[in-house]
């Protein structure tokens, strides 16, 4: 009996203590830059850092906050937490955006915090004061991080989308990779009548068709709706639905990435993220191929998406954001951003490590990087600072499958999307 | 007597708080925010309250689609579900070989994670290199789009759900047919009564009460279907455009897709509505009963 009276005490104190600090948390503090760029006496500190890599990008950046850990002067100590993949990483920091219990720093898209860019600590100071070298960051990418108005975050994990293709058969055919919407109809072509095979998937349906737009010199979409109710944006979505509707390409179905398809010899070619090119296999027994990598076409321009997070900033406390952008310094600078890209397939971030010898050397025996070189100078990041936008990315994708499902004319296809996404803006 | 009542508030404290803190309050919370035009979560703040939300949801034929999809679902996985369990049930209980083998199979989808399961089914229901398609080849069916072809979304869905329901039906049956009398079973043998009339006269009576109970329990978790559709649809809702969309699924998407706080919550107050409807329907029976034999007293 006393025992019990005793379990039943200590639980109740044990829960009323627990509810007590989980209310304590929200400590009310500014979201600003308290003294931004003044690196002066920052004190040992331990910032938590949430992110979405797996596997060797995991591993590389552990490697890289070791030698943070180790090297920095201050005693900063920064902890990885792995928050499984990027929604759970988004689905977790809109829940603790909530509860006001943000971690000190973390990876993030624009479009994660839309609802709560208030929340994340402006680093205009901490650049113009403490940043020697801003300039050397790719210009795409400053644009990115300015797009709410002020500097929300440093780039870090970039990538771009690529043309992966079968080039044993491509040879075989006396096809070589498609520069422009012409070619791409012509390999489409070859390839549906030699090989009975879609030439061209796309792993990501939305991004597909805001870099079509923009290769045909037309808009996409921003905070006021869709842009592309055109001349153009008909003739973009025509040029899209023809080599759907000719079996030129086709939909990912139950794969989720092409990756699998054309290890198989399933489909000609696919563009996907220059990341992806670890789960492609060349060496299936019987179905061994050469892989062929290229940028992706262009039509009256060029235009090839840019993927990938940024780094962002929640800590409310002084002290801990001037270790947090020590950090950030560390991580983006050039010998970092070198180490991690020839790591993990991602790109530099800087001028500086593109126009290395380092780089260099490594892109002689990377076609991917070699490719993702070729397309730098007309790289684009989608504008996602406004309301509505991670909405539109899903709304366009499914959308647009259920046009080339029910093999839509052009004029209807515009029509929908056009439609679907004012709808989501209203 | 006070005192002793006292006590026993006292034992209840630590849970009732619990309960309060973590399904009352989200519950008021829920509701208040349906009514919450273009509702924060993170800051609190709306444009007024009204019906905004709730007249969002019903125009949104995505919502339409959920409802639908979810009443189709309930209605297949449920009573198939329970029949096909009754059945192996049955079996598992007659003397056959390796009994204990048998039933550690047909619980163990009980205890593996939805989401492992879900990889392998997508396997096995994979359009152009799964199982299933191989050995319906062998018939000359197909090949068969499961999981591509948006006409297959909601069956390979029922599919997937009945055979992940069977353990747990399968398991509380089991434990009710060793409850019935032998006694019962000795005198129907000794009438030479045939099996199928055993089946139907002494066990499925007998097993009544347990099989009203597995079937609040399924049609209250079938209406909150989740995980099996970010399973089998690798965390989307169909192949092409949402085909295999829940209610519950709709209101995730709603809530962390697309930051629609209100109109989650609205979501989530019908679903509420509905299962409590369904919940009551099927008390009904009990409670007539209940109520004829207390007259009869």
């Amino acid at each position: 009996m006393k025992t019990k009276k005793l379990m039943a005490l200590t639980m109740a104190a044990v829960m009323g203590a627990s509810l007590l600090t989980a209310c304590g948390g929200g400590d009310a503090g500014t979201t600003t830059a308290a003294a931004g760029g003044d690196e002066s006496g920052i004190q040992p500190v331990t910032i938590t850092f949430w992110h979405g890599m797996n596997n060797k990008q995991e591993q590389s950046l552990t490697e890289l906050t070791n030698k943070f850990n180790a090297e920095n002067e201050y005693g900063i100590t920064v902890e990885l937490v792995n928050q499984g993949s990027y929604s759970d990483l988004q689905t977790k920091l809109m829940a603790n955006a909530a509860a006001d219990t943000l971690p000190d720093m973390a990876q993030a898209y624009n479009n994660y915090f839309t609802d709560y860019v208030d929340k994340v600590v402006a680093l205009d100071d901490f650049v113009k004061n403490d940043y020697p070298d801003w300039d050397d960051i790719l210009e795409s990418y400053r644009t990115e991080n300015s797009e709410y108005g002020k500097i929300t975050g440093v780039p870090f994990n970039k990538s771009t989308y690529l043309f992966f293709y079968n080039k044993t058969m491509f040879d075989e055919l006396g096809l070589t990779a498609p520069k422009t919407w012409d070619d791409l109809k012509h390999i489409g072509e070859v390839i549906k009548e030699k090989k009975d095979l879609a030439a061209i998937g796309y792993d990501s349906m939305c991004d597909m068709l805001e870099a079509a737009l923009r290769q045909h010199g037309e808009q996409y979409v921003d905070e006021t709706g869709a842009l592309f109710n055109t001349a153009g944006g008909l003739e973009t979505v025509q040029f899209i639905m023809d080599l759907y509707n000719n079996g030129y390409a086709r939909l990912v179905g139950e794969d989720n990435y092409f990756s699998d398809s054309l290890s198989n010899g399933m489909i000609g070619g696919y563009v996907g993220s220059s990341t992806g090119v670890s789960y492609i296999s060349t060496d299936i027994p019987g179905k061994e191929f050469e892989l062929g990598v290229a940028p992706v076409v262009g039509d009256v321009k060029n235009a090839a998406y840019n993927a990938g997070t940024n780094l962002v900033m929640f800590s409310k406390d002084a002290n801990k954001q001037k270790a947090v952008w020590e950090y950030m310094k560390f991580i983006t600078s050039k010998e970092s951003t070198l180490k991690w890209a020839m790591d993990t397939g991602y790109l530099p971030i800087r001028t500086s490590a593109y126009e290395s010898d380092e780089w260099k050397n490594f892109m002689a025996q990377d076609i991917t990087a070699q490719a993702a070189y070729e397309q730098s100078p007309y790289g684009f990041v989608s504008k996602a600072s406004f309301t509505g936008s991670n909405e539109i990315r899903s709304v366009v994708s499914t959308t647009l499958n259920e046009l080339i499902t029910e093999k839509a004319d052009a004029q209807t296809a515009l029509d929908t999307l056009v439609a679907a996404i004012n709808d989501v803006l209203e | 007597m006070k005192r002793k009542s006292f006590k026993g508030y006292a034992y209840l404290a630590p849970v009732l708080v619990i309960m309060l803190v973590f399904t009352a309050y989200p519950l008021v919370k829920a509701i208040f925010m349906s009514f919450c035009e273009n509702y924060s979560i993170i800051n609190g703040s709306h444009k007024g309250i009204n019906l905004e939300n709730y007249k969002d949801l019903f125009e949104d034929k995505l919502f339409i689609r959920a409802l639908g999809n979810t009443t189709l679902y309930v209605a297949f996985v449920v009573p198939l579900s329970v029949v096909i369990s009754l059945v192996i049930a049955n079996l598992l209980n007659s003397n056959i070989k390796f009994q204990g083998l048998f039933q550690t199979l047909y619980f163990l989808p009980y205890v593996t994670s939805v989401i492992a399961i879900g990889v392998v089914w997508r396997w096995i229901m994979n359009s152009n290199y799964g199982l299933l398609n191989y050995i319906l080849g062998f018939f000359g069916i197909g090949p068969i789009g499961w999981l591509s072809d948006p006409k297959y979304s909601m069956t390979s869905l029922i599919i997937f759900a009945v055979w992940k329901s069977l353990a747990f039906n399968i398991m509380i049956f089991l434990a009710a047919l060793q409850g019935i009398s032998p006694d019962l079973y000795a005198a129907a043998r000794v009438d030479a009564t045939p099996r199928l009339r055993v089946f139907f006269k002494i066990t499925v009576p007998a097993m009544m009460p347990i099989i009203a109970y597995a079937f609040i329990m399924g049609i209250i978790s079938a209406f909150k279907v989740y995980n099996e559709v970010f399973s089998l649809f690798n965390s989307k809702a169909g192949p092409v455009n949402n085909e295999a969309i829940t209610i519950v699924y709709y209101i995730y998407d709603q809530f962390y897709n697309n930051y629609k706080y209100g109109i989650a919550a609205a979501g989530s107050v019908v679903l509420f509505l509905l299962i409590m409807l369904f919940t009551m329907i099927q008390r009904l029976p009990g409670r007539i009963k209940a109520k004829k034999e207390a007259a009869q007293k």
